[in-house]
């Protein structure tokens, strides 16, 4: 029973120590033909693949996808304004506005 | 008299040529937080110094300069060739003009974005010899390492073992030099400051930003050690540039001797 709890308090650390030791991060940019691409990733230069990504209008979510697997997601630009959501978990989120999407 | 007099002349000619001639490969910001388009200039100069600008590709038998051979950026693994972006203009230095190029380049990918430029040899007349430096730049969009410590194998390379564009003033930059991937033990290193005001606008180099106290500071001279590694310590935010004399494989270049070198160039900035 120790030996179990001392394994996952050290696993738990493992755990915390990895997830804090990197940021999100998110660019991205007009394509100019309509869509729009943003790329993740991490300051540790992992992969973004398969990490959620949204689309947020007025608080709601209108899009939701995963990172593809060059981390990155293709989509049609959002008529008005919105914000493109990079969620990799708490703490690890990254707002882009649409406005500061430019070509 | 007349012969102390000359001598004397030609020693401080000399000395005065002595320092390093470093290509330049310059943009202003290597630290991009979003993707955008930016400008690039190719110089081939003295840059603490700037006493003398050179013309990339002088060419011992010709009275044309010879074109850059290769110029090419990597970005994801992805690389692009850049060669029919370079545009030929005239460097104003600040007591002469040199034959230089200047390009932009729309870096709207994120990540890493590692620039090679290989100009044609220039012969410098002072030597009787060909110089040749490939050379190293890296800019970064938005903080996601890709391609900063990626190994080319280049004939002669210096390949970062810090991030060339995330250097605080007062810290260090590492590297280990190599040649066709293969490390140089000992290679002999100069070190400068990048101490000019670039003016992008006028293609011109400005006022100086210091004063060395001795010309050994002009040019900094350190060696790697037997496994082709050097760290040196980062005084001043602004561009640094390192070049590892003689590194590369080519010796010889339309009979004459050849010094093949490697160029990288870094950015530090101040904590505030």
């Amino acid at each position: 029973m120790k030996k179990t709890t001392m394994l996952t308090m050290f696993l738990m650390l493992v755990i915390f120590s990895t997830a804090s030791a990197h940021t999100a991060l998110m660019s991205c940019f007009d394509e100019g033909d309509g869509t729009v691409t943003c790329e993740g990733g991490f300051s540790d230069g992992s992969s973004a693949s398969g990490v959620k990504f949204l689309i947020e209008q007025n608080g709601k979510t209108v899009m939701e996808t995963k990172m593809n697997e060059y981390s990155e997601v293709t989509f049609e630009k959002p008529s008005g304004s919105y914000q493109a959501v990079f969620n990799a978990g708490e703490g690890h989120k990254v707002y882009v506005d649409g406005e500061d999407i430019v070509e | 008299m007349k012969n102390i007099v000359l001598t004397l002349a030609l020693t401080i000619l000399w000395c005065s040529n002595s320092f390093a001639h470093f290509q330049m490969l310059y943009t202003p910001e290597s630290a991009l937080n979003t993707g955008s388009k930016i400008e690039l200039r190719h110089v081939f100069t003295h840059p603490f110094a700037d006493e003398h600008t050179m013309d990339m590709g002088k060419q011992h038998d010709s009275k044309e300069n010879n074109p850059v051979e290769a110029f090419y950026v990597i970005n994801k693994g992805k690389k692009k060739d850049l060669l029919g972006s370079l545009k030929a203009i005239t460097w104003k230095g600040n007591h002469n003009s040199g034959a230089a190029y200047q390009s932009q380049y729309k870096a709207k990918r994120m990540g890493d974005h590692l620039f090679v430029m290989q100009p044609a040899p220039y012969y410098e007349a002072n030597e009787e010899a060909y110089i040749q430096q490939i050379t190293k730049m890296v800019i970064n969009v938005a903080g996601a390492p890709t391609d900063w410590d990626k190994e080319l194998g280049l004939k002669a390379e210096i390949v970062p073992l810090t991030k060339p564009y995330s250097i605080w003033t007062g810290s260090t930059f590492s590297g280990i030099v190599k040649s066709n991937g293969k490390p140089v033990p000992f290679a002999e290193i100069e070190v400068e400051f990048l101490n000019r005001d670039v003016d992008l606008a006028a293609n011109a180099m400005g006022k100086a930003y210091v004063e060395a106290p001795h010309d050994s500071f002009v040019t900094m001279g350190i060696k790697a050690d037997q496994d082709g590694k050097f760290t040196f310590g980062i005084p001043k935010a602004g561009w640094w540039g390192f070049c590892a004399l003689g590194a590369g494989s080519d010796t010889e270049y339309k009979g004459k001797e050849l010094s093949q070198d490697a160029v990288i160039w870094v950015q530090a900035k101040d904590m505030k």
